[in-house]
């Protein structure tokens, strides 16, 4: 039976542009104005694996993103790289959305489109970075979740060999579909469009639904369906420390150390 | 007055983008050292990812995404290594006369090829007396039953050493004729490396392409005996002056880039470099000549793409390599300037752009050929 794999993908501001971020000081929320946006890298990761497990086995690939009207670019991104539809999920009633409202609304397009039997996504995304909604939506559709994936091998169609990078080294998942994967960078090298993939991208439509079409509690949508609140941006600062040792060679050396290790850095 | 790029030309440009930061932009410092040959295997790579086929027909291989796309891509790939954009613009050449002039064979048989980068090719034109004021020429080829018999020598030719076909233009009894002259023919030589900075510095081994009675059969005339100066010039002018514009953009915006990037990391007096106004003006002007030759490079690339003939634009085309090409000079003169002793250092490819913004001042039209253009437009 071919495969039916969902790549769960997100608008975040490009990455080169990151400097040109600043909080608002008087709201406290981030200033994206004449930010350019792109696809959050791993889940572009995350599509190509998808694309080569079609490859493999046949089946469909389906990008979906929740978000604003123009995060139909990721959606056109998303067909350039090769997916078969791009699904966007887009309401007034989602915004304000935290990681859980996220995938639940999420969870219940995936379900409203049909059989799933692979949900891929980003481990986490560029500007939020919290890795919580690829878990979080497989708790939804009420399957098993594997995160920090950075290899993933199929033993026949229905069941795969996953390695999570964990903090000592990597461990080994064996498991069956349906199951959603988070992936890392290193799972693989992700395609670069041609310009005729763009050019025939540039023509296919993106799927668009509202908050009636996605379906779901409204109760549980965006920011009403949110538990957690941004109680506060703080931008990071970096300030420089100036301080001159005085001393001999040795005593200069000796307290250059004993500073190092107060400050945590050896 | 609409600005905006579509969509795809901006998925074109992020596409381009990656590829020229992630791939190339680590193995430029190792591309440019002296003495290397060209990276060719690049050509391949441009080649998948649809770069050379942008203004070729999708019929025979191209994706004719038009003369905007192909403005961005060279523009995207000169920001990270000016050489590769100066090769990207050189491949499409005799392409783009074969579209233009060719036979339907002469489509089958070479446009497939170029657009997957199976081959390469450069135009040839130049020879030792002259380069711009063709009408010194002399009568370089005879007719002998169905065939041609070429002697000529063809000088500073992009690529000599290594182009499998080259679109030449040759005098004759009955003017100038283009023919496409195949390496492999008996009679064609290639060689005499010219020894200037361009090319120690891996960007295109510029050197002779020798016909000794060349024997070429009439298959190989591109358009009509004694017609040839239209594609010759169409070529050079409408596609290799405009990429050469493009590939100025680059340089100038890459330069730019790097004197802001510097001047805002460098602490003088306690303060950023750029808090020094003189540093500041000379800011100012080098972002001013990178939109001035945003909105001249660009522009042409949309009449182009409105359908405009190259004899419509020999005005624009002008201008925009002028203007690009001294931009990029300049630029990468006062980005030098504020990097002080770092200026030269090879870590941030100042002087490797330098040398392709030099030579684009002699190319497709050297820069007061291109004055005497414009002027003589301003007065017609």
């Amino acid at each position: 039976m071919p495969l039916e794999i969902f790549v769960c993908v997100k608008q975040t501001p490009h990455p080169e542009h990151f400097s040109k971020i600043s909080l608002d000081p008087a709201t406290g929320s981030i200033q994206r104005a004449g930010i350019p946006s792109v696809m959050n890298p791993l889940d572009k990761n995350a599509v190509e694996e998808a694309l080569r497990i079609r490859e493999k086995f046949s089946g469909k690939v389906t990008a979906i993103s929740m978000g604003p009207p123009q995060a139909k670019e990721v959606l056109e991104e998303a067909y350039a790289m090769g997916v078969d539809e791009g699904v966007l999920l887009c309401d007034s009633t989602f915004a304000g959305a935290d990681t859980l409202a996220t995938a639940y609304t999420l969870a219940q397009a995936i379900q409203k489109l049909g059989r799933f039997d692979l949900i891929l996504c980003g481990n986490e995304s560029i500007d939020g970075a919290t890795g919580q909604v690829g878990p979080q939506l497989a708790e939804f559709l009420g399957i098993p979740h594997i995160t920090y994936v950075t290899r993933l091998e199929f033993q026949g169609e229905r069941e795969a060999l996953a390695t999570r990078e964990i903090e000592y080294g990597y461990l080994k998942v064996k498991f069956r579909l349906p199951a959603a994967v988070t992936v890392l960078k290193s799972i693989n090298q992700y395609r670069l469009p041609t310009v005729m993939d763009i050019m025939q991208a540039a023509g296919k439509e993106v799927k668009t639904w509202n908050c009636e079409e996605t379906g779901g509690e409204k109760t549980c949508l965006g920011l009403e369906g949110s538990p957690t609140r941004v109680a506060g941006l703080v931008a990071l600062q970096t300030k420089r420390k100036r301080e001159i040792l005085k001393g001999s060679e040795e005593e200069i050396a000796r307290m250059a150390v004993k500073r190092l290790h107060e400050y945590g850095v050896i | 007055m609409d600005f905006s790029f579509s969509r795809a030309h901006e998925m074109v440009r992020n596409m381009v983008r990656e590829y020229a930061e992630k791939e190339v932009g680590p193995k430029v410092e190792s591309y440019s050292q002296e003495g290397d040959e060209f990276p060719y295997e690049t050509l391949k790579r441009c080649a998948e990812l649809g770069l050379i086929g942008l203004i070729i027909p999708k019929k025979y291989g191209g994706n004719e995404m038009g003369y905007l796309a192909r403005m961005i891509a060279i523009e995207e790939i000169s920001k990270v290594y000016a050489s590769l954009g100066a090769n990207l613009r050189g491949w499409g050449l005799v392409p783009y006369m074969i579209t233009v002039a060719g036979t339907e064979e002469q489509k089958q048989k070479y446009l497939p090829a170029f657009c997957k980068g199976e081959i390469q090719g450069s135009i040839a034109t130049t020879e030792a007396t002259s380069g711009s004021d063709f009408g010194s020429f002399p009568v370089s080829y005879k007719k002998d039953g169905d065939d041609y018999i070429i002697n000529c020598r063809k000088v500073m030719i992009s690529r000599a050493t290594v182009s499998d076909v080259f679109g030449m233009m040759v005098r004759g009894e009955k003017g100038y004729t283009c023919f496409l002259i195949e390496k492999r023919m008996p009679g064609v030589q290639t060689g005499h490396r010219e020894k200037l900075i361009s090319t120690l510095s891996r960007n295109s081994p510029l050197g002779d392409v020798a016909l000794t009675n060349c024997r070429v059969p009439k298959s190989q005339v591109v358009g009509e005996e004694g017609k040839g100066l239209g594609p010759a010039l169409s070529t050079i002018g409408f596609v290799g002056r405009t990429g050469g514009a493009g590939i100025c953009l680059g340089v100038a915006e890459s330069s730019f880039d790097i004197a802001v990037k510097y001047s805002k990391e460098r602490i003088v007096y306690g303060k950023p470099l750029h808090d020094l106004q003189s540093l500041k003006f000379m800011l100012a002007d080098m972002a001013v000549r990178v939109e001035c030759s945003k909105l001249l490079c660009y522009q042409v690339s949309w009449l182009q793409d409105q359908g405009k003939k190259p004899v419509e634009l020999n005005r624009e085309t002008s201008m925009s390599k002028l203007f690009a090409s001294e931009s990029a000079v300049n630029n990468t003169l006062k980005a030098i300037e504020i990097l002080g002793g770092y200026g030269t250092a090879p870590e941030f490819g100042l002087i490797q752009r330098m040398k392709t913004a030099l030579d684009m001042i002699a190319a497709a039209g050297s820069n007061n050929v291109l004055r005497r253009n414009v002027g003589d437009a301003a007065v017609a």
